[in-house]
């Protein structure tokens, strides 16, 4: 044991000598996971809020199919549906996009009282009157606007809407560049009062089958579409793999162009190395033992390396809002979101990136000082 | 204690253009003897002296040393060999520059699992044997090349070695510490330790129990 923790100090004593060495490779492995840590939190933040929302969420939705999309549900089914054994609850709702001047924002209709009483993150307050809405904060702050200020949307403007209140900075990232109304306001708005994009339906436990039924009986001559929350869980999982897998096949890229460099940094000063790996090996030191302080002095540079990686990643987005690598996860947000960017900084994508390091710098100096180790002392000397 | 058979070394073996650098070497030493290698360069004597001291493998032949053939051992029992039975003199001194005089004359000790005091106190009383008491923290830079000479010597003794194998240890160092080191060279081979020297200087064919001139890669 004594001689493991000899050649710990050792190692560590190594790389304080060597600064450069250390700090040059650290910057790269920290250059190289930085990023990745960053863009990995923010993708599991998301997710995290995604699942959330459809955990609370309704039970089953219910939209109408054309050329196999989603198309609105005719508002005149409602009361029949609330009618259903075992339905507790339909809120139709109207989602839509329109723009506010020159910026995209995400318009949501929904009646004053299926308001989710999640959606508590509101200064000033809900709508209550016609024409009031409430707005997300990405807008409030691009357009500087108050409660009480007078708007129209791009395209409809015989219509004005009177800011009621804001979404604040915490609410869900959708929140941002919302604009949240009352069913009938976003019927008007989009020109559809006798639809909605969908209804949400809450029912009571196990009653799915017998409802699905039900709405057939209803709907049999329709073209409609039933999705049950585990179906929309799917979607999200599917829809994030998708993006995880296309950040981490282009990161891969860019990991694989930054090996060179951790590869050269990490054998810097190999000659120098050889020569005295020749040296430990005349006075009696086994392979085994060179490879062990190599591997030592590998293992504390990586995690020393992916610490300061993790900890950047973690400055990165609480004080950088994930800036420039949050639009690959969320889409249509500025380079530098202004609303607070959710995140997540598992134990899981932490450890691999402190493994991946310790692989790479392992690759870059391993082989050379066991090619140098196995070697007549006299030749490494040389 | 130190027998070799027909040894040879070869460089580029079996090529064209293949350099015979010692061929059919048989030699015999004994315990606690002084042995000198002499010979002009490029004779071969260095390659000798590395093989005998396992720093190098030969091309043919065998070298036996308590009885076994250590041709055939492993890297791990070689590396035993040289930890336990061997210490080693250079003539380029190959301390390791960012090492302290202590730390270098320690440094065989560490895979040894010996706690960092203790190497302390031996490279300590080494160095004062070698009248480097007041160089302990001084760096191989720092230091003259018969300081760094000496700084190697207590590195070559820190295991106790039974042999001591010297590759022309005097030959960049100046006349004063090179009687300083054939004295202590002296000393060691009166407490019985055996002693390989490789060199040109005359003062040491005067005290050796046994010369080997070398010529040509044959011992004359």
């Amino acid at each position: 044991m004594s001689k493991h923790i000899n050649l710990f100090l050792l190692a560590t004593d190594n790389l304080l000598r060597h600064k450069t060495k250390t700090i040059v490779v650290c910057l790269c492995i920290i250059a190289i996971l930085s990023p990745f840590i960053t863009a990995i939190a923010i993708s599991e933040g998301v997710r995290a809020q995604s699942q959330a929302s459809v955990e609370e969420g309704a039970d089953l939705y219910l939209t109408f199919d054309e050329f196999g999309r989603n198309t609105a549900v005719p508002l005149k089914y409602l009361d029949e549906i609330k009618k259903i054994f075992g339905v507790t609850k339909v809120v139709p709702r109207i989602i839509g996009r329109g723009f506010l001047q020159n910026k995209l924002a995400v318009i949501v209709g929904i009646n004053h009282e299926d308001i989710p009483k999640s959606i508590s993150c509101i200064s000033g307050k809900i709508f209550e009157n016609a024409n009031e809405v409430v707005v997300g904060q990405e807008l409030a702050k691009h357009f500087r606007l108050n409660i009480g200020d007078q708007f129209s949307m791009r395209g409809q403007q015989r219509k004005t809407f009177t800011i009621a209140g804001f979404f604040s900075a915490d609410a869900h990232i959708w929140g941002s560049s919302m604009i949240l109304m009352s069913l009938k306001d976003a019927g008007e708005l989009f020109g559809k009062g006798d639809v909605a994009t969908d209804f949400q339906i809450y029912t009571l436990p196990g009653h799915n089958s017998e409802i699905a039924t039900d709405l057939y009986d209803i709907l049999q001559n329709e073209p409609y579409r039933l999705q049950d929350k585990h179906m929309i869980q799917l979607y999200f999982k599917k829809g994030f793999m998708l993006k995880e897998g296309i950040f981490t096949a282009l990161y891969s890229v860019a990991f694989a162009l930054g090996i060179p460099a951790i590869l050269v940094t990490s054998g810097f000063g190999l000659s120098e190395r050889r020569k005295e790996i020749g040296i430990m090996k005349a006075t009696g030191w086994h392979t085994l033992d060179v490879l062990e302080l190599i591997s030592f002095e590998q293992l504390l540079i990586s995690l020393l390396g992916a610490t300061i990686a993790i900890v950047l990643s973690i400055l990165w987005v609480k004080y950088l809002n994930g800036a420039f690598i949050a639009q690959f996860f969320i889409a249509e947000i500025p380079m530098l979101p202004k609303f607070t960017l959710p995140s997540r900084f598992l134990p899981l994508p932490c450890f691999l990136s402190f493994f991946f390091a310790f692989i790479l710098t392992m690759v870059g100096s391993v082989y050379s000082s066991w090619r140098a180790s196995t070697e007549s002392p006299v030749v490494s000397m040389k | 204690m130190i027998k070799t058979e027909k040894l040879c070394k070869s460089y580029n073996h079996h090529l064209r253009h293949e350099v015979r650098a010692i061929y059919d070497i048989n030699l015999e030493i004994s315990k606690n003897s002084l042995v000198v290698l002499t010979g002009p360069s490029g004779s071969g004597k260095t390659t000798l002296l590395n093989i005998i001291g396992t720093l190098d493998r030969p091309t043919a032949g065998k070298v036996f040393m308590y009885g076994h053939d250590i041709t055939s051992f492993s890297d791990i029992a070689l590396s035993r060999l040289r930890r336990e039975k061997i210490g080693f003199i250079f003539q380029d001194f190959h301390l390791i520059p960012r090492l302290s005089s202590w730390e270098n004359v320690s440094y065989p000790l560490i895979p040894l699992g010996i706690n960092f005091n203790e190497r302390f106190e031996r490279a300590r009383l080494l160095l004062e044997k070698v009248r480097l008491g007041d160089r302990l923290d001084h760096s191989p830079e720092e230091l003259s090349g018969g300081q760094q000479q000496r700084v190697a010597i207590a590195r070559a003794l820190v295991n106790n070695p039974e042999i001591i194998i010297a590759d022309e240890p005097t030959s960049n160092i100046d006349d004063e510490t090179s009687m300083q080191i054939l004295e202590f060279l002296k000393e060691l081979k009166s407490r019985g330790t055996t002693i390989i020297i490789v060199t040109h200087d005359p003062r040491f064919e005067k005290v050796a129990d046994v010369i080997f001139k070398m010529k040509n890669g044959r011992i004359e």
